[in-house]
């Protein structure tokens, strides 16, 4: 590794926190709107297109959202300007505990390791309006 | 003779990405960037370059070693080598890509290209890490067997790299019909990047779309289905880490789970598992297939692209 190649390694680290600045700077990430039942039921409809879904519950904050489909939970959260949505069994959303501000729920995926879903006061987690966990 | 013509780039790479960015600020074009997520592209780029150098040494000294054993003695000065290179790197190129699709071991290492769930000229510069380790350089050899000089072989690679920058980006709709047939575009690009099912696994051309048609894996962009970009199973985060060896880490994961699958899920097709738990390209591609004739009308989802707001 020469001298020269570590100058260059530099001046490429400083440009790429230049070109993020820009990007920052310009706030041209996509529209991205809080989600209400009738668009997490859309997005859910989307990601888990084989899965009969009932009843969707969104979280207090309007950026994740979750169904229930069978024994399987639904998960749908914002990630930057985006959404990413994962599966987990239904009987794993005990292990969710409510804390301040809501629930973190490990969800045992590299990919994904956790969601985290805001609670308006005085509701229950699971939510009550999916059912209890069996 | 060094010859580096990445690095060459490189002022023009950033210069695009500012222009990029600048367009879309003042509405030229409808480009999105997410900081976050262009840190990570960049961040993916840049130690792209420093993982390279580990196999680096490797990949030149099999290369020379193939070439001093060569076929013919093709030289760097024929204008009709560089013709012939300029395709078979090409075709190459080509089934490099698809395999770095359509087998998990393969797709470990490119699938952090993919991860984005942007398309943009930072898009382009979000390459691998572990490409060297996975032996994928081994299809070049035959290059050099023939007889064509590493040299020649290295310079062609970096012309379809430095070709493939600027095809990342939403900003360009169409080229001219005769050009949107031979080469690889925006257009036929943005396809191979989303993760709508009707546009899994296809167009894997380098520069020229051609060996799609031919070989049965070209799909155009339908203009009704604006593309949704990233992974069947999008990142939590944008942790550069995972999204450099979220795949292998999951090949493990699997393996050490259930080690008599271990060539199942090294060289099956990336979803492949012996339950059928999870589900393929091809699975996916069926199923949603299966799907149509039920789709009275378009999704709901606020969050997926709209074709009007393209136009």
């Amino acid at each position: 590794m020469t001298p020269a190649y570590i100058i260059q390694t530099l001046v490429s680290f400083l440009a790429i926190l230049m070109l993020v600045g820009i990007a920052w700077w310009a706030k041209i990430a996509r529209h991205a709107p809080d989600l209400d039942e009738a668009s997490a039921r859309a997005l859910i409809a989307d990601e888990f297109p084989d899965h009969a879904v009932g009843a969707v519950w969104v979280a207090a904050d309007h950026r994740s959202a979750l169904a229930r489909s069978g024994d399987e939970a639904l998960i749908v959260y914002r990630a930057g300007d985006g959404y990413v949505a994962r599966s987990t069994p239904w009987v794993r959303l005990a292990e969710g505990r409510p804390g301040k501000g809501g629930v973190a729920l490990k969800l045992a995926d590299f990919t994904a390791p956790r969601a985290r879903f805001t609670l308006a006061e005085g509701a229950t987690w699971p939510p009550a309006s999916l059912g209890d966990a069996p | 003779m060094k010859i580096d013509l990445i690095t060459l780039a490189t002022p023009f790479f950033i210069l695009a990405v500012i222009l990029e960015i600048v367009l879309a600020r003042f509405a030229r074009t409808t480009t999105h960037y997410e900081a976050k997520d262009t840190m990570t592209s960049l961040g993916m780029g840049l130690g792209s370059q420093v993982f390279g150098l580990l196999t680096a040494g490797l990949v030149i000294a099999a290369t020379l070693w193939v070439w001093q054993h060569r076929i013919f003695t093709i030289p760097m000065t024929a204008w009709w080598a560089w013709v012939a290179i300029f395709f078979l790197e090409d075709l190459v190129y080509y089934w490099f890509h698809r395999l770095s699709h359509e087998r998990r071991f393969w797709w470990a290492a490119h699938v952090n290209h993919h991860s984005s769930q942007h398309y943009n000229l930072s898009t382009a510069l979000r390459q691998t890490w572990t490409g060297g380790v996975n032996g994928s350089w081994l299809l070049w050899l035959p290059l050099a067997f023939v007889g064509f000089p590493p040299p020649m072989i290295a310079i062609e690679k970096s012309v379809s790299l430095i070709y493939q920058f600027w095809i990342h980006t939403e900003a360009i709709r169409r080229l001219p019909t005769p050009l949107e047939y031979v080469l690889n575009t925006p257009s036929h690009h943005r396809v191979h990047h989303a993760r709508n099912p009707r546009y899994l696994d296809s167009n894997y051309a380098g520069i020229l779309i051609v060996w799609d048609r031919m070989f049965g894996t070209f799909v155009a962009e339908d203009e009704a289905e604006p593309p949704r970009y990233g992974i069947v199973k999008n990142l939590g985060d944008f942790n550069i880490i995972r999204a450099a060896f979220h795949e292998w880490v999951g090949i493990a994961q699997d393996i050490a789970r259930d080690p008599r699958h271990t060539l199942g899920y090294l060289f099956g097709p990336p979803g492949w598992s012996p339950d059928g738990s999870r589900q393929t390209s091809d699975q996916i591609k069926a199923a949603w297939r299966a799907r149509q004739p039920s789709l009275a009308s378009g999704s709901d989802n606020p969050i997926a692209p709209r074709a009007a707001s393209r136009r």
